[in-house]
Parts: structure tokens; C-alpha cells; sequence
């Protein structure tokens, strides 16, 4: 009987997430101990700024791979939302119609990578990477490759103030996953994510669109991104040109590590805070022993392969 | 329950890239009957549901549906108009839960903001599965139900469309005595309630015993629709089905049978075959016949080593292989030409050279280094050998045509020194020329003495061709036949599960 309840609820997040917390607890243990200053009200609220902007960038993916396919161009996505802000902002908009037109962008980029895949049949992968080179590229260009800084208060306040303490770029995230969640566990659309990452043909002949799903997925990615690429700017009182570098592969680690499978179709965004979180309490205590980011990344990468291995074993019986 | 005709389908005529799938085939369904379609594979039989349920356009006909003229224009219409259709693969997404399978892509919501109503679903999927007799948690995901619970779960997915007209395809195959039963039962219980029951089905006992009426398809041909099924035999169904086509398609040279080259003793792999034990002689062709899903390709693929086995002996030449696999086995003499020639029996964007030495590379080597000269006489001496119609032998293997590619995939067995040939469904997708080609490069085989083990659907071909066949039905041999014994009836009742008096 014990062994079926298992069986049972292994597909569901509780038994995953549970991994992933004592995970989570043996880490804090481990630097609490070795890391000078890790333990500490400072830290954590440290630890929580820095996670915002991955865990937004990390809820457009896990919408991609839950719904069977992948985005490699949430970094560059983000970069370039960024800078079209940055630009925006120094040109002299007010910052509400320079994060709008942060927001486009990134949306745009999504919508482009979407028309792509749903229209022309391109396989997801290729679709990205290309947008990963192009969203790149523009940011480059357009800002020739040197950094846009220094914004008024009011921008800055999105990155650096509190509201009754917590930070802001906390608040976004939480409101941003409030957003997510119930559209992915509450709503029809939601439902059928899992549905079209679960097999498509079956999706397709229970009358879902897939064609159109896979659309408004990539202009959900490309926005969330945009999100936490001007998140990111505020809180760095910067637009560097190669600031999303690196996120595409940390928000995929963040939601395989949070148990939602590459294959798609299972899973969910509440892995994905975990995920996301652990990532960011990782990063945050090797830099404090001194451990360089060649380091984090090894180790993220194992964590990885770790999480796989714990799927596999989780779903091969039966 | 005898009830008005609910549905007519009229001379619908369907094509295929070079076949006629369906010819004017008529159909017609009343309300509340089971109506048993049956007919050799490819008849027609899944074609015409899929038209029915909207997989295919047809290219001719007409359908009426209560009256009406209907034009199927995709499943979902047709599930609109009440048309469900269970497939034999299920379409079910494993790690969702009943409910959410039950209503997907129609999940009932509530409010302004369009939330899903949750207790809503999960009412109506357990009202729904109580009716048919099933208490299940509507939360259990799916890949934890047993197959019978699946197609109950479809069944119920059906049925919250609404479904007037419902079409199973095989519902049995993979079901136990106790389950067969149980979806008896529910058949019965559709059937009072109005609902009526197209059922594919290749096995003799239960269509006569849950058939109203029975349709018999031949070659995309309509032959009859059987008003009584208490009216006729068994016998008298098989011969309906096969029809009196005699013609001799091959002469196989004579050959004298040499010794033992391949044996299977007791050969058994969990629920897809039982038991299996044969052999083959040098310069025999020998074949398995059987329906779809009879267990045939998982035995050669077993045999090939290409899938584990459970229990068993495999003995090549007098010796017993211990761990088969398929390197072994290529290693040892065996070859084998997989029925899906494009997927498995080819590289399609490899050349022909290519492919012909790839199970040979050590024999055109010199070291660790491919011998370039040495690898292109070999390919150029088996298209020759063969009259592969290429122009060179650099040409890709997907420009060809189906059976100069199947003569690619038997040179490459040739090259490799094979004496033991498998081969599943040679001549499929493959011009009647070609064919002709095929048979002959099989009769020069064993007149060298190879031995060969070959699987075909068509009854025709392995009559002509084979000197012995083996009949399998769901997972085991029901019967041996010579060919100077074998007729259609005899190895189509066989392969349907009638018992034979001998």
C-alpha cells in the first residue's frame, strides 16, 4: 500500500519538491557553518534580491518545458528588453512608456520565435537559438557594446526600494508567480500546456490548438523575460549588453532541478521557486567561501544531472 | 435493441498514393446495435472508421447521419456530431489525472475569469465512470491504471461528448478473459441506452457472440453485410473474407532442404509472444503468418536479438546463442530486413555504397581505416548482383524507389556474409514488378543454400512462396501448414483463433 502511495504521487510536485527542499535545508546547513556572514537577515534578503530576476526568467521556461519544448533565448531576450529600456529612459520617455517599451520588445521577440515554430513548423530549438543569437546581437548593436547607465530615481526605485521591507523586486516575482500559477493550474490554457507537452497528437485530437498554444507560450516567455531583464537594469542602475548572459542555462536548471522534466507535459511552477531558489542560495554561498563562478557552474551542472538521475529512478518503475 | 438506422455511409472511395484504400464501400449502423466490421488486414476496415471519425478525408461518398448530410471535417466535428472513436493506442496523457483526460480541451469552468471548475470536473467524470460500472479516483494519473481502466477512462471521455456513434478499434487486444467480460457488460449497457457500437474486432468467438450484425470488407471492396450472424458459420465468414483469389505469384526453384540453420525452442517474452518454437532448414523459406498484432515482428526482433527475451533457446547452426544481441547475430550469420524499411532498415540520407557495407565495415577495412577502393567494389558487385536500378553507387538511399531500396537493405545482409535471413513484410509499399524481384532474389538465396524466415501479412505471398508456414494468434503458434496443405481459410481461420480440427 505505502509503496502505490509513492508510486502514486511521484508525478505530482509534493514528492519532488520535498527532494528539493532537504536539499535546500542540507545547503543552508552546510554554509551556515563554512561561510562567514551567510547566516544572516542581510544575507537572505540578499540571496532573495538576486533570486527575483533568475525565478521570473525561470517561470517563463518552466511554461516551455512544461510545455514540451525549450527557450535558449530568455538571456539575450532579457539583455535586450534591457537595453531598449535603458535607451528608452536616457532618450527621455518617462520610465512607465520605457518599461512598456521594454516589455514589447521582449514580447515582440517572443511572438517572432512563436510565429516561427506554430506557422512555419520550425523545430522550438532552432527557432530560440536563432532568437538567442538575434535578441543578442541587437542589444550589441544598438548599444555598441558598451553599457547604459545611470537612470533617474524613480526607474531605480523598481530595483532598490522596499515596500514594508521587502524588497520590490521580490514583490514583482511573487505577484509574477501568483500570475502564473493560476493561469497554469486554475485556467483551460493552463491545462492545456500540459496537454500539448504531454503529446501533442493527443492534444490535438481532443480540439485543443496546439498551433496557437505554442504561440502565446513564446510571447509569455519573451515577456517574463523582458520582466526580469528590466528588473535586472533597475536594481543595476545599468543596461549591460551581455547582462542576461548565462540565465537561459540557469532558469533551465532552476526548472529541471524544481522536477519539471525536459520531455514536457508534467511539473509545474512551484518546482520552479525551489528550483530557482536553490540555485541562488548555491551561487550566493560559494561566492562567500570563496568559490568562482567556474565552480558554481560545475556544480549547478551536477545538481542537474543529479535531478535527472532522481526523475529516472522516480519514473522507470512500472 | 433493434432501432432505425442512425448512420449510412454511401460508396465512399478512398485513395492512397498508389492503392485504392476503399471502393465504393457501403456501411450503415442502427440505433442501438453492435455492428462487427471485419476483413484480412488492410481491407479497409480502419480506413473507413477514420473517415467516419474524421482522421481522413474521403475522396468520394456520401455519409448520413440521422438523416442528414454530413461532411466529417476533423475529429473534433466529429465528436461534435456525436462520432467517437477508441483508438488501439490510446489517446490519453499519462501523467494527468482521469478527470482532467476525461474533459481535455473541454475542462467545464466557472465565473468571470474562466476558472476551472474543478469539483465540477471531477463530479461528472466519477458520475460518468459509475455508470459504466467503475469506481475510480478521478485523481489518479493515468499511467496508473491497467489497460482495461484506460479504455474505460476513453469510453467515458466518449461518452461526456455525448456520443451517439461509437467505433472500437480492437478493443480486446490487450485485454485478460475477466476484462473482456467486464467490457461486454458495458457494450450491453451502451447499447440499451441508445448508443451504438462499430467493432473492429479479428476474433471469431466474440464476434459471434457480441455481433448484431457483421460487415465483411475485401480489398477496400464491400462483400456483405450478414443481417443473422447465427445464420452462418465460422467457415463460411473466413471465406467471405478471403474470397477466391488463386494465382500463383513464384515458383521456388527446387531446392534440397539441408540442415538445421536457425531454431527457436519455447521462446516466450512477457504478454507479446508465448511459447514460440520453430526452425529453419537450409534452402527453406519459411513463414510466419498472422493478423496485425499478432506477436509476429516481436518474435523476429527477438530472434535478431534486437529485444530481450524472457525464456527460451536460440540455436544457430546446432549451437545455442546465449546473450543474443543484434551484433552477435550479425556476427553469427544472421541478417535481418525490418519491415520498416525507411525507419529501420536504412540510413536514407546515407548513400547506397554506404549502406550496403555497414554491417560488413571490417571486411572492406584495412586496420582501423576504411579501404576506399575496396569498400566501393564490394557495393558495386552486390548491384550488380542484385540489379539495384541506381545510377551509381554514391546516389542516396532516399531517391530510390521501395523495392530498389529493399534490395539495398538485403545487399547490405548479403555483404555481411548472412546465411540466416529474416524478413518482415519484404514486398510491403513495394510495385508488383518489384515484387516479382524480390521472390526471385529470395529463390537464388536458397538455392546458395541460405535459409530464410520471412513474415507477410498478405495470405497470397506466403502461400506462394513459403515451403512451411507457422500461424500466430495473439502471441502464439496455432498452427503449422505445408505449403502443398496451405488455402487462405485454413491459415486465416488459424490466424483468427479457430480452433482446427487436423
Amino acid at each position: 500500500m505505502k509503496r502505490r502511495d509513492i508510486e502514486r504521487t511521484a508525478g505530482r510536485p509534493r514528492f519532488r519538491v520535498s527532494g528539493v527542499l532537504i536539499a535546500i535545508i542540507a545547503v543552508v546547513g552546510v554554509f551556515s557553518f563554512t561561510a562567514k556572514g551567510f547566516f544572516s537577515l542581510a544575507n537572505f534578503a540578499n540571496i532573495a534580491l538576486q533570486g527575483s530576476v533568475l525565478f521570473i526568467a525561470a517561470l517563463g521556461m518552466t511554461l516551455a518545458i512544461l510545455s514540451g519544448m525549450i527557450d535558449l533565448s530568455i538571456g539575450g531576450v532579457m539583455t535586450l528588453a534591457g537595453v531598449i529600456t535603458a535607451l528608452a529612459l536616457k532618450a527621455g520617455l518617462p520610465p512607465i512608456l520605457a518599461i512598456l517599451a521594454g516589455l514589447a520588445a521582449g514580447s515582440l521577440c517572443g511572438a517572432f520565435t512563436g510565429y516561427l515554430v506554430s506557422s512555419w513548423g520550425f523545430h522550438h530549438w532552432i527557432a530560440t537559438f536563432g532568437m538567442m543569437g538575434i535578441s543578442q546581437g541587437i542589444a550589441l548593436v544598438v548599444t555598441q557594446g558598451s553599457s547604459v547607465s545611470g537612470f533617474s530615481r524613480a526607474f531605480r526605485n523598481i530595483g532598490d526600494s522596499t515596500i514594508i521591507g521587502i524588497p520590490v523586486p521580490v514583490l514583482i516575482a511573487a505577484a509574477t508567480f501568483a500570475i502564473i500559477a493560476f493561469v497554469l493550474y486554475r485556467t483551460r490554457f493552463g491545462s492545456n500546456m500540459y496537454a500539448i507537452g504531454g503529446s501533442e497528437q493527443v492534444a490535438r485530437y481532443s480540439g485543443i490548438n496546439s498551433s496557437k498554444m505554442k504561440l502565446s507560450v513564446f510571447v509569455l516567455t519573451g515577456l517574463l523575460a523582458a520582466v526580469a531583464g528590466i528588473v535586472l537594469t533597475s536594481r543595476m542602475n545599468s543596461a549591460n549588453p551581455t547582462a542576461g548572459m548565462g540565465y537561459e542555462f540557469d532558469s533551465i536548471a532552476a526548472v529541471i532541478i524544481g522536477g519539471t522534466p525536459i520531455t514536457g507535459g508534467r511539473g509545474g511552477v512551484k518546482g520552479t521557486f525551489l528550483g530557482a531558489f536553490i540555485i541562488s542560495i548555491l551561487k550566493n554561498g560559494l561566492n562567500l567561501v570563496g568559490l568562482s563562478s567556474p565552480w558554481q557552474l560545475t556544480i549547478i551542472g551536477a545538481m542537474i544531472t543529479g535531478a535527472i538521475i532522481v526523475d529516472v529512478i522516480t519514473h522507470s518503475k512500472r | 435493441m433493434d432501432g432505425k438506422c442512425i448512420l449510412r455511409m454511401c460508396d465512399i472511395t478512398k485513395t492512397f498514393p498508389g492503392m485504392i484504400a476503399l471502393n465504393k464501400v457501403c456501411f450503415d449502423l442502427n440505433e442501438g446495435e453492435v455492428h462487427v466490421l471485419v476483413g484480412e488486414n488492410g481491407a479497409g476496415k480502419s480506413t473507413l472508421m477514420k473517415i467516419l471519425c474524421g482522421v481522413y478525408g474521403k475522396d468520394n461518398g456520401k455519409i448520413n447521419l440521422c438523416g442528414v448530410d454530413v461532411e466529417v471535417k476533423d475529429t473534433k466535428h466529429a465528436e461534435g456530431l456525436g462520432i467517437s472513436m477508441i483508438h488501439q493506442e490510446f489517446n490519453l496523457l499519462p501523467f494527468r489525472n482521469v478527470a482532467q483526460n476525461i474533459f481535455l480541451g473541454r475542462e467545464p469552468v466557472k465565473g468571470p475569469l474562466k476558472v476551472l471548475d474543478e469539483e465540477r470536473m471531477h463530479k461528472e467524470a466519477k458520475s460518468l465512470l459509475l455508470s459504466l460500472g467503475l469506481n475510480l479516483d478521478t485523481k489518479t494519473l493515468v499511467k496508473e491504471l491497467g489497460v482495461a481502466q484506460r479504455q474505460m477512462v476513453e469510453v467515458a471521455k466518449a461518452l461526456s461528448m455525448n456520443a451517439k456513434v461509437l467505433i472500437m478499434d480492437e478493443p480486446t487486444a490487450t485485454l485478460t478473459t475477466r476484462e473482456i467480460e467486464q467490457l461486454f457488460a458495458t457494450i450491453a449497457s451502451l447499447t440499451n441506452k441508445g448508443v451504438s457500437i462499430v467493432y473492429i474486432s479479428h476474433r471469431m468467438e466474440e464476434i459471434f457472440r457480441i455481433a448484431d450484425r457483421i460487415t465483411v470488407l475485401r480489398d477496400g471492396l464491400f462483400v456483405a453485410t450478414v443481417e443473422d450472424p447465427s445464420s452462418i458459420t465460422m467457415d463460411e465468414l473466413v471465406a467471405m473474407m478471403v474470397g477466391r483469389r488463386i494465382e500463383k505469384r513464384f515458383e521456388k526453384p527446387p531446392v534440397e532442404l539441408g540442415k538445421e540453420v536457425l531454431r527457436v525452442d519455447g521462446l516466450s517474452s512477457g504478454g507479446k509472444f508465448e511459447d514460440i518454437s520453430l526452425y529453419v532448414r537450409e534452402g527453406e523459406i519459411v513463414g510466419i503468418s498472422g493478423l496485425v498484432g499478432a506477436g509476429r515482428t516481436e518474435v523476429a526482433r527477438a530472434i535478431f536479438g534486437a529485444d530481450p527475451k524472457d525464456k527460451g533457446k536460440i540455436s544457430l547452426f546446432g549451437k545455442e546463442i546465449k546473450a543474443g544481441n543484434p551484433g552477435t547475430m550479425v556476427s553469427k550469420g544472421v541478417g535481418f530486413v525490418p519491415e520498416d524499411r525507411k525507419e529501420q532498415g536504412l540510413a536514407l540520407i546515407m548513400s547506397v555504397k554506404d549502406n550496403i557495407v555497414q554491417a560488413s565495415l571490417d571486411k572492406v577495412s584495412t586496420g582501423p581505416f576504411i579501404n576506399g577502393p575496396k569498400e566501393k567494389k564490394v557495393a558495386k558487385r552486390y548491384v550488380d548482383e542484385l540489379r539495384v536500378s541506381t545510377p551509381s553507387v554514391q546516389k542516396l538511399a532516399k531517391f530510390l524507389s521501395g523495392g530498389t531500396q529493399q534490395k539495398v537493405v538485403i545487399a547490405k545482409w548479403l555483404a555481411s556474409g548472412s546465411r540466416v535471413l529474416i524478413f518482415d513484410e519484404p514486398t510491403r509499399g513495394i510495385d508488383v514488378g518489384a515484387k516479382q524481384e524480390i521472390y526471385k532474389i529470395m529463390g537464388d538465396l536458397v538455392k546458395d543454400g541460405v535459409g530464410i524466415l520471412m513474415i507477410s501479412s498478405e495470405l497470397p505471398e506466403i502461400i506462394s512462396v513459403c515451403d512451411r508456414i507457422y500461424v500466430m494468434h495473439e502471441g502464439r503458434i496455432t498452427g503449422e501448414v505445408m505449403q502443398t496443405d496451405a488455402n487462405q481459410e485454413l491459415i486465416l481461420g488459424l490466424a483468427m483463433g479457430k480452433e482446427v480440427v487436423q
